[in-house]
């Protein structure tokens, strides 16, 4: 069953052609990764995919719905409820513990959850950390901060931007070892990377160039 | 956890965790509020305080005999002064003149209460003492170059009392009085003083009055004490009154203006200062709405912060601004004021609808963006 | 390139900077209003407590107050002093001329109204009268300025006006006059018919007189060319204590201290002077005005001078503090600026140069837009324009320079303090 389906999709900010004609479909429960040079429209995919960007033609359909067609708001709402974001920079607010930014997460989407954002954090090795602000954590602690946020509330697919960018080997390896997990237990997971090496941990690979895919590679192991 | 507890646990986070920020914010806020309470209860307080000043220009309104009466008696002074409000009242001289004799020189002699005196002419310049007790007088300058007599010096009064009878008696000159006026020609003395030499009593040809009080309720005055007491005039001396009028609405005009003009200036200082602050959390705003939350909820947060932020400087502001026009008016007219209670909902009210409307703006903007370009670059 | 990047900070960042711009204009208008006010608000006070009418009586010396109390009336020899309206226009020549705002003089004399008993008090005045100074210069003085407060039912004389007279509210009240009936005065047994062309109340014993204007009061008594007292109204300096020890005795002043006394608007310095140009009179300050002037124009420059430090105090702090606040805001551009190896200093001036561009910017606009504030407080309060002082320029200028300065230096050092990496990492 195919969760999200790109149809014919193109951006064009101005003259330039960020993305052109992409036709892309992603099972439930299946890790894909998209990587390509810088300006190959990665970024843009990313944003029309985590709806928070609009094509110009083509339609999205994400759980059965088109987002193409929806409101700024009704996208909110849809990101709310479909999407866990992981980004490059973590992006914490940085006055709240680990433990209150998972929880940020809950209180827009539902009610938040003390408990549950705790067992969020010790799934992903923070347990003991949950009090500490953003300043006192080191980039890969954030970064498993950033996917706690994430996967608070049971995302329908997670969609992480450079999630390794700014880490180490060994922090890049925690948390390839916690996508791993979450494959496993069928998380969907879209994975936007320029490292071929995080690619490889993907089901499939589909490379950018120049707004086109180029090609699809599919990841025997 | 409900909803409310981390609402309210965010927005003591924000603020306690990004501490100089908010002090600066809390800083710019305490700054308008302190301006706005403390030139309103100046605003308040200086009708009544200069009116207290312009007091040493003298009395400002006098009761006079009614037409063919020749004196006013005590009951009928008492009568009329009772329908002044009593917190009004600055002074209220009786005046008695009698003609007497020194040196078988013709002279005017005053009888009054000279303890009113002092408040109703504050202007008077006494050189020497003012007379305390029975037996000694204050000297106009006219008289004392006219027959030399300095303070200290005693002469004898002599003249004729009420039924015909020839009087003399030593008094002792306690001091010369100076006011440019026709006063430098007038002996004052103790009004029982003057009685006892008359013989009798009940005879008082003016009472001054000194009312601290706007114009509107002087001229209440006297069409009250024109309509209900009998034998006595009363009459506003104009030239205090009209002008104390015409001075008083100016300086009131004036502090008004500067109230407005100042509180304007500070009150855009304060949004300028609160939208720097606010701006400065794009990439904040653009992450919470990645995150799913809408502009409504963003907005409510943000409005919680201008909230808190301007419930707290304007309580600050309140304390300050009193304790700012307590001092302005200690040192310029060495008097307490009153605090206006009404002022802590008004301050508070002014600086939270600042704040909230200083943050709304640029949040607006903000919550306009895409989350995606606040989130990308940097 | 320092330039380069002062100017791309200026451009680029268009929004904040005018932001700040904005904030500092505004504090330097504030500053120049309540500064321009403050300075010049003694003078208007004091324009506005004339209309307490005169505060120097001048008289001929020997004559005294005590002719009232005599009963005495002109003319029996104790009191037929008089001063020469010729040397009037002297009192506009002395030292403090300037400050003499008003002055009018009055030649008293007794008159029999309508045949009756009892005399009443006629009085011959300028009303407004049209002088033309040795000096050159002209003026219009007279009693229609100075009696603000009169209450006038029908119309002032004119010093024209040969046939009227101007009549108290109790004469009128006790003969039953109408403005418009005509009045039969008698003096020394000559007789004239006068109009009344006005009834006034003053509220004191002026409400007991009748005025005519001065020419008449001269024909009718044989009094050409002589007055019985001047009035003035004068600017003054508040009295201290030198005013005060040369008021009671002019020798016990050394000879600097007479010159800083004679020089200074005091009401008794004036009066001194006036003296000086009329022969054989005596000018005594009226304590009731003139005192209580000084006491309210005090009050007033102090109570102007208290606010005008708590909006000073109250903008610097504003400014300053938004200046911090936009400071702190680039803690990112200056850890990365740090990070390419950027010394302290250069930081510093790279920032603190920004500002005060800024500032000098917010700073010429703010004083003229603050000069505009005055004006309109002056217009609409006094009804006239607040005279700029040029003053106040230097004042505003270090004003604007030290509030940015203070603003600025303890956000930079904060900012500098920091460690690139942490900064750059978005803590």
């Amino acid at each position: 069953m195919n969760l999200l389906k790109l149809k014919d999709i193109s951006k064009i900010y101005g003259s330039v052609k960020a993305l052109q004609n992409i036709d892309l479909q992603v099972s439930q429960g299946e890790w894909l990764a998209i990587m390509g040079p810088s300006g190959s429209g990665k970024t843009t995919m990313m944003n029309i995919i985590g709806c928070m960007d609009k094509p110009s033609n083509g339609s999205v359909v994400l759980d059965g719905m088109n987002i193409a067609k929806e409101s700024a708001k009704s996208l909110t709402n849809i990101r709310r409820d479909k999407i866990g974001l992981i980004f490059q920079q973590f992006h914490l607010i940085n006055y709240l513990t680990a433990l209150e930014n998972v929880m940020v997460a809950q209180y827009y989407h539902s009610m938040p959850d003390e408990k549950e954002a705790l067992q969020a954090l010790e799934r992903v090795g923070l347990g003991d950390r949950a009090k500490h602000l953003p300043s006192q954590l080191s980039g890969g602690e954030q970064q498993r901060v950033c996917i706690a946020r994430a996967l608070i509330n049971y995302p329908m697919l997670i969609l992480a931007d450079e999630p390794t960018g700014n880490l180490d080997e060994t922090n890049e390896k925690i948390v390839l070892d916690i996508f791993k997990q979450l494959h496993q237990d069928g998380s969907t997971i879209i994975v936007v990377t320029h490292d071929p090496e995080v690619a490889e941990e993907a089901q499939r690979t589909v490379v950018l160039e120049h707004g086109r895919i180029s090609r699809i590679v599919r990841n025997e192991k | 956890m409900k909803k409310q507890t981390m609402y309210f646990r965010m927005i003591i986070s924000s603020l306690i965790r990004r501490r100089s920020r908010m002090l600066v914010a809390l800083l710019a806020v305490a700054i308008g509020a302190t301006v706005l309470s403390g030139l309103v209860t100046i605003y308040y307080n200086i009708p009544r305080q200069m009116r207290q000043e312009f007091r040493s220009y003298g009395a400002n309104l006098i009761f006079v005999p009614t037409g063919g009466d020749s004196a006013i008696n005590e009951d009928e002074m008492k009568k009329a002064t009772e329908l002044i409000p009593a917190e009004d009242i600055v002074g209220i001289a009786p005046y008695r003149y009698e003609t007497i004799k020194i040196n078988e020189q013709p002279f005017m002699a005053a009888g009054t209460d000279l303890e009113q005196v002092k408040k109703t002419s504050p202007y008077w310049f006494v050189s020497g003492t003012w007379p305390a007790g029975s037996g000694s007088v204050l000297i106009g300058q006219e008289v004392a170059d006219l027959i030399g007599l300095l303070p200290g010096s005693s002469f004898t009064m002599t003249g004729t009392d009420s039924t015909g009878k020839g009087f003399g008696r030593d008094f002792t000159v306690s001091g010369i009085v100076q006011t440019g006026g026709t006063e430098e020609a007038f002996l004052f003395l103790s009004l029982s003083d003057l009685e006892g030499l008359m013989g009798n009593s009940g005879e008082l040809d003016v009472v001054e009055c000194s009312i601290s009080a706007p114009q509107a309720t002087l001229e209440g005055i006297v069409r009250q004490v024109g309509e209900n007491v009998e034998g006595v005039t009363p009459r506003l001396v104009k030239r205090v009154a009209d002008s104390e009028g015409t001075v008083l609405t100016k300086l009131q005009a004036l502090v008004y203006l500067v109230t407005v003009v100042v509180l304007l200036l500070t009150m855009i200082c304060v949004a300028t200062t609160m939208m720097a602050v606010v701006a400065e959390r794009r990439r904040e705003i653009g992450l919470k709405k990645a995150l799913g939350a809408s502009n409504q909820s963003i907005v409510m947060e943000f409005l919680g912060e201008g909230l808190f932020l301007g419930a707290l400087g304007g309580l600050l502001g309140v304390a300050l601004g009193f304790a700012f026009a307590q001092t302005v008016s200690m040192n310029v007219f060495t008097r307490s004021i009153s605090f206006q209670p009404l002022l802590i909902p008004a301050t508070l009210a002014v600086s939270i609808a600042i704040t909230g409307l200083a943050c709304l703006i640029p949040v607006r903007s903000t919550t306009d963006v895409d989350p995606a370009i606040v989130l990308r670059g940097e | 390139m320092f330039w380069r990047m002062v100017k791309g900070a200026l451009f680029r960042q268009k929004g904040k900077m005018l932001m700040i711009a904005f904030t500092i204009a505004l504090g330097a208008s504030l500053a120049t209003a309540m500064l321009n006010v403050m300075l010049d608000v003694g003078d208007k006070v004091n324009q506005e407590l004339k209309t307490y009418g005169a505060n120097i009586n001048v008289m001929p010396k020997g004559a005294s107050l005590l002719d009232d109390l005599y009963g005495v009336a002109e003319g029996s020899g104790v009191s037929d002093q008089y001063l020469k309206e010729s040397e009037l226009g002297n009192i506009k020549t002395i030292f403090w001329a300037f400050n003499i705002v008003d002055f009018t003089p009055y030649l008293d004399t007794k008159v029999k109204l309508n045949s009756q008993d009892g005399e009443v008090k006629l009085i011959g005045t300028w009303f407004q009268h049209h002088l033309d100074l040795p000096t050159g210069e002209s003026l219009d003085t007279g009693m229609k300025n100075m009696k603000s407060w009169w209450d006038v039912s029908g119309q002032w004389l004119t010093d024209q006006d040969e046939a009227s007279a101007m009549v108290g509210s109790l004469i009128a009240g006790r003969n039953d006059l109408q403005v418009g009936d005509t009045i039969e005065i008698e003096v020394g047994g000559q007789t004239k018919k006068l109009t009344v062309k006005s009834i006034f109340n003053a509220g004191s014993d002026e409400d007991e007189q009748i005025y005519v204007p001065l020419q008449i009061a001269q024909e009718l008594t044989g009094r050409a060319g002589q007055i019985s007292r001047v009035e003035v109204s004068a600017l003054t300096t508040p009295d201290n204590e030198l005013s005060r020890r040369a008021a009671q005795n002019i020798k016990s002043l050394s000879i600097k201290e007479y010159e800083i006394w004679y020089c200074t608007a005091y009401v008794s310095s004036i009066c001194y002077q006036i003296e000086e140009v009329i022969t054989d009179s005596v000018a005594k300050p009226i304590r009731q005005v003139a005192e209580s002037e000084g006491a309210i124009l005090e009050k007033t420059q102090l109570l102007m001078l208290l606010i005008t430090i708590l909006s000073l105090v109250g903008s610097a702090l504003g400014i300053s503090n938004l200046v911090t606040a936009s400071v702190m805001e680039r803690s990112r551009e200056i850890g990365l600026l740090k990070a390419v190896g950027a010394h302290n200093s250069p930081i510093s001036w790279l920032v603190l140069t920004e500002i005060l561009v800024t500032a000098v910017v917010g700073g010429v606009v703010g004083y003229f837009a603050g000069l505009g504030f005055a004006q309109l407080i002056g217009h609409s309060v006094f009804g006239s324009a607040i005279e700029i002082k040029p003053l106040v320029i230097p004042l505003v200028a270090v004003l604007v320079a030290l509030v940015t300065l203070a603003g600025s230096i303890p956000s930079i050092r904060l900012l500098l303090s920091l460690r690139p990496a942490e900064v750059l990492h978005g803590r």
